[in-house]
């Protein structure tokens, strides 16, 4: 007896040095999936902010710009019609021909011009309309430089190169560097990045008008897939019959969630631009397709939270009288509805996020206003990001970077919104 | 044991049944010797036998509280219930007959050491002779009733209450000839106090005996009989 | 000899079910406030309950034991049909409140929950404060004129379910904060808030500790003056305690039903007393 104790004691022990041995294995090899996941994550992310974070600086030129109702050629009219047409490059032209006086030959000339953005007399215009008491009055204004400019100020265009690889050849460098040292040079914060556009012009380029197309879809999606989707699930978990109907839906949903994305994208354009007839490129039927493509994870996550509801307090309630629609809605549904949030704010990220099937229904069109509602054409922050990716300039590449990263504040603030709503609301019993 | 105290899902429960009814076996055993031993005294006309006796019925009453304990520490761990409860309660009422049957039988060894320690003549043969008959008689009712518990044997419970009263008889008729003794001759009348409290004692000895079978017939059917005539009894048992 | 070895289990179910005779003792009481007659349930293909019948009189508590699975919890959940809310669960027979047959397609379960209430095993409140699961049976059943007569309703069944001195400084905290004894109680309060003829209590000791199990079973003894009880426990001591009669279920069966000081001294049926004497199985 004693003898067997002892044996099996030392089997025992000698088998421990091998588990305790296994298991601090299995611990370094999640410790080297999670080390090597989150690198890859820095990764992204340090590449991305390298490339981007400039982007949110714009290089100036300050200029003296004089508002010479001549130079504007609108003579004495103030009216709104003479100072929207009036020419204020014109006055671009004579300040910079003022800095740089030797500059004569023709070429030469534009080449001067082209270091202000041609966004620069649009900039003037608005603030004549705004006040035409300015005309005659003289200002020190900073002005946006050509995204050539910007480049080189920004260090962007190796200046070691020989002239001929570079965009920019020897004498504007010069300008730029003389600019500098007068000291109207500047970098400022790219507000035209958030409000802007798309343009043909980096500098002139901004996200403003995908963000509002993105608003305006999620904003649709929200709007349909939030109560259907809720309305679904709690139809299908606590009112439907368990039958081979509800199974049969129930497979469907599951199979909808794994359709890939750009198979909902051409359901759109099927269903609501050639035979509803809604117009494309609009937020409207964007919002529509997402609302299909979000629909399915809505309502898995919705009755995933109806179901966690314990069935004790739907015993309890229909113990005491309650109906079905009050034990549901009195008691469920408040329970649920965190979990339901939840899964909402993630789907709405996921079609945040989501590119194919706008590209199908023609949002991926180059959009230069901003959408007044959700029937104007418009384009999606990821489409926009797909767009720029595109684009041949150089400064499109730190701008695409810099709309990557608002798209992942935006992506990050929702999950986190859905985190908080989950620790806030989240209730044991 | 027997179907009362066997097939516990606990089997320790079973076991602590088992010991108790054997203890009731053994107390009860225990009780019989000393009742033989101390008519045995008055038979040999030994007072230091008796004496004997006497203090041996300290190892009866030793059991008993034995009995007592363990009945409490079952009754803590198992809360018996049915015919588990019957049986408990039957064991601690039959012990506490029991005890009382061996404070009994001290007092017939009393009669031997009164009758055979003074310096006054012994009695005459003839006033003890009742004294044997029914101490025989209600050996023989302890025994049917113990055999009876046992075996759960109803009938046998039954024949013990049908013989108390038979005993009742013996008893009277015996304080009847005792009172013919005296009117015959009145020298004996010292000796007739201890004589009847001797029969006295045997009596309630058969009332214990009846007591443990009317427990038994409970135990057996769930109901109490002690208060009830033998026909009703009889009417229950079958 | 080889002798081919069925499965026991089965064997001895079916021993019992071919011998069985109907239930032992009387099932009967004089004024039922509840009557079962041959009530069987099925359970997609289990026959969970075999015809069984019982009455179930006024004021007082009748304990339905019996082993895990023997269908006393599912015959509780007959008298107001919860089995509803059960797809495959099918329910046939004759159960009578006050003469009216409950399953009648005619009657809306709605009002013959709020008149047959019932106890949880676990502890339930609803995750709202105190007064809120209190109050919200009347609520719902629109019993309160106003607001003062809610309270009063409120404060009255916390009083009777001898929780009131306990929580009458927290009403308004949530009624998950308070310890499982007093959630039963809470519990049971939310029940009687609705004043029903009848409370089913399913194992409502089950998850407590003594002393509170202890305050449970007071306060059942002192309900049984104006409700009857019906409860299910595993404890035979509880049952023994609390009730006035005691039915024993078997494997679907109602097998003995009697007074309950009978039925724990001396059961008939050989099956009731080798359950409650820890000889089964």
């Amino acid at each position: 007896m004693a003898d067997r104790s002892t044996t099996t004691l030392d089997k025992v022990n000698a088998s421990l040095a091998r588990r305790y041995a296994k298991e601090r294995r299995f611990r370094r090899m999640g410790l080297v999936a999670i080390a090597t996941g989150l690198l890859f994550v820095l990764l992204l992310f340090t590449s991305i902010i390298s490339n981007g974070y400039s982007a949110f600086w714009q290089t100036h030129v300050k200029l003296d710009i004089t508002f010479n109702a001549e130079q504007l050629g609108i003579g004495d009219a103030r009216d709104f019609e003479a100072l929207s047409s009036a020419d204020y490059a014109a006055l671009v032209r004579a300040s910079l021909k003022e800095i740089f006086p030797e500059v004569r030959e023709r070429k030469e000339r534009r080449k001067l011009y082209k270091m202000i953005s041609t966004g620069a007399p649009l900039l003037l215009r608005e603030m004549l309309i705004n006040d035409p008491s300015l005309v005659g009055s003289h200002h020190a204004i900073w002005l946006p430089a050509d995204d050539d400019i910007d480049m080189l100020v920004k260090g962007q265009i190796d200046r070691t190169l020989p002239e001929s690889a570079r965009r920019l050849n020897d004498q504007v460098v010069g300008w730029v560097d003389r600019l500098t040292e007068n000291g109207v040079v500047a970098q400022l914060f790219n507000t035209t990045f958030f409000t802007a556009g798309d343009s043909r012009e980096p500098e002139l380029a901004g996200i403003g008008g995908a963000i509002t197309g993105s608003f305006y879809a999620l904003l649709v999606t929200l709007l349909l897939a939030f109560p259907i989707g809720v309305a679904t699930a709690i139809y299908l978990e606590e009112f439907a019959p368990k039958n081979r109907w509800t199974d049969l839906i129930e497979i469907n949903i599951n199979n909808l969630a794994a359709v890939p994305s750009i198979v909902f994208g051409l359901l759109g354009l099927a269903l609501f631009i050639n035979i509803a007839g809604l117009p494309r490129s609009a937020p409207l039927v964007g919002g529509l397709v997402l609302t299909l493509m979000t629909l399915p994870t809505i309502i898995i996550a919705s009755r995933a939270a109806l179901k966690s509801v314990p069935p004790s307090i739907r015993e309890a309630a229909i113990g005491i009288g309650a109906s079905k629609m009050q034990t549901v809605f009195h008691h469920v549904l408040p329970q649920a509805l965190p979990g339901m949030l939840t899964g909402t704010i993630i789907g709405m990220a996921q079609a945040l996020g989501e590119t194919a099937p706008l590209l199908m229904i023609g949002m991926v069109a180059f959009v230069v206003d901003i959408p007044g509602g959700p029937l104007d054409p418009s384009t999606a922050l990821p489409v926009q990001i797909f767009l720029w990716a595109d684009s041949p300039e150089r400064a499109f590449v730190e701008r695409t970077s810099a709309a990557i990263m608002v798209l992942l504040a935006f992506l990050i603030s929702m999950n986190l919104l859905a985190v908080l709503l989950r620790k806030k609301f989240e209730r044991r019993w | 044991m027997n179907e009362m105290t066997e097939g516990h899902t606990v089997k320790r429960f079973d076991e602590e049944m088992i010991f108790l009814h054997r203890l009731v076996l053994e107390i009860g055993g225990l009780a019989q010797d000393q009742l033989k031993r101390a008519t045995q005294t008055l038979n040999d006309k030994d007072p230091s036998a008796a004496r004997e006796v006497i203090s041996r019925d300290q190892e009866l009453n030793a059991l008993d509280v034995q009995a007592d304990e363990e009945l409490i520490n079952l009754i803590i761990k198992r809360q018996p219930m049915a015919r588990d409860l019957r049986e408990i309660i039957t064991i601690s009422k039959a012990v506490s007959d029991l005890e009382r049957v061996g404070d009994e039988v001290r007092k017939i060894a009393q009669l031997t050491i009164h009758v055979y320690d003074t310096d006054g003549s012994p009695p005459n043969k003839q006033i003890l002779r009742d004294i044997n008959t029914m101490a025989l008689f209600v050996g023989e009712m302890l025994e049917m009733s113990l055999t009876a518990f046992d075996e759960l044997d109803a009938a046998r419970a039954l024949e013990v209450i049908r013989l108390d009263s038979e005993l009742e008889e013996e008893y009277r008729s015996a304080l009847r000839r005792l009172t013919t003794f005296v009117m015959e001759d009145s020298r004996t009348i010292g000796h007739m106090v201890d004589v009847v409290l001797g029969l006295r004692a045997l009596e309630r000895i058969g009332g214990h005996a009846k007591n443990i079978a009317g427990y038994v017939i409970f135990l057996i059917t769930g109901s109490d009989v002690r208060h009830e005539s033998l026909e009703r009894i009889e009417a229950q048992i079958i | 000899m080889i002798v081919e070895k069925t499965a026991p289990a089965e064997d001895a179910s079916q021993v019992i079910h071919a011998n069985f005779g109907g239930t032992v003792g009387d099932l009967t009481v004089a004024e039922p406030r509840m009557t079962a007659r041959n009530v069987n349930v099925h359970y997609a293909d289990k026959h969970a309950i075999i015809d069984v019948s019982l009455d179930i009189g006024r004021h007082e508590v009748v304990a339905l034991i019996g082993p895990s699975g023997c269908g006393k919890s599912t015959f509780l959940r007959c008298l107001n049909r919860m089995n509803d809310t059960i797809d495959s669960c099918r329910v046939s027979g004759e159960i009578m409140l006050d003469g009216q047959d409950i399953y009648d397609k005619k009657l809306d379960v709605v009002p013959l929950r709020a008149r047959v209430g019932m106890v949880f095993q676990k502890p339930n409140p609803f995750p709202k404060s105190i007064y809120d699961n209190v109050a919200y049976g009347p609520r719902i059943h629109g019993l309160a004129e106003d607001q003062s007569a809610l309270d009063e309703m409120v404060e009255d069944s916390l009083r009777r379910a001898g929780l009131w001195d306990e929580v009458k400084d927290r009403l308004q905290q949530p009624g998950t904060g308070l310890s499982g004894g007093q959630q039963q109680r809470l519990c049971i309060a939310r029940t009687i808030a609705v004043s029903p003829e009848v409370i089913l209590m399913d194992e409502p000791c089950s998850a407590l500790d003594p002393i509170a199990t202890a305050k449970i079973e007071e306060l059942i003894d002192e309900l049984r003056q104006n409700f009857t009880i019906v409860i299910v426990t595993h404890s035979m001591q509880q049952a023994a305690r609390v009730s006035q009669r005691t039915g024993y279920f078997h494997l679907g069966r109602l097998i003995e039903v009697g007074k309950t000081d009978e039925i724990f001294t001396n059961p008939q049926h050989k099956l009731t007393e080798d359950y409650i004497t820890g000889r089964f199985g």
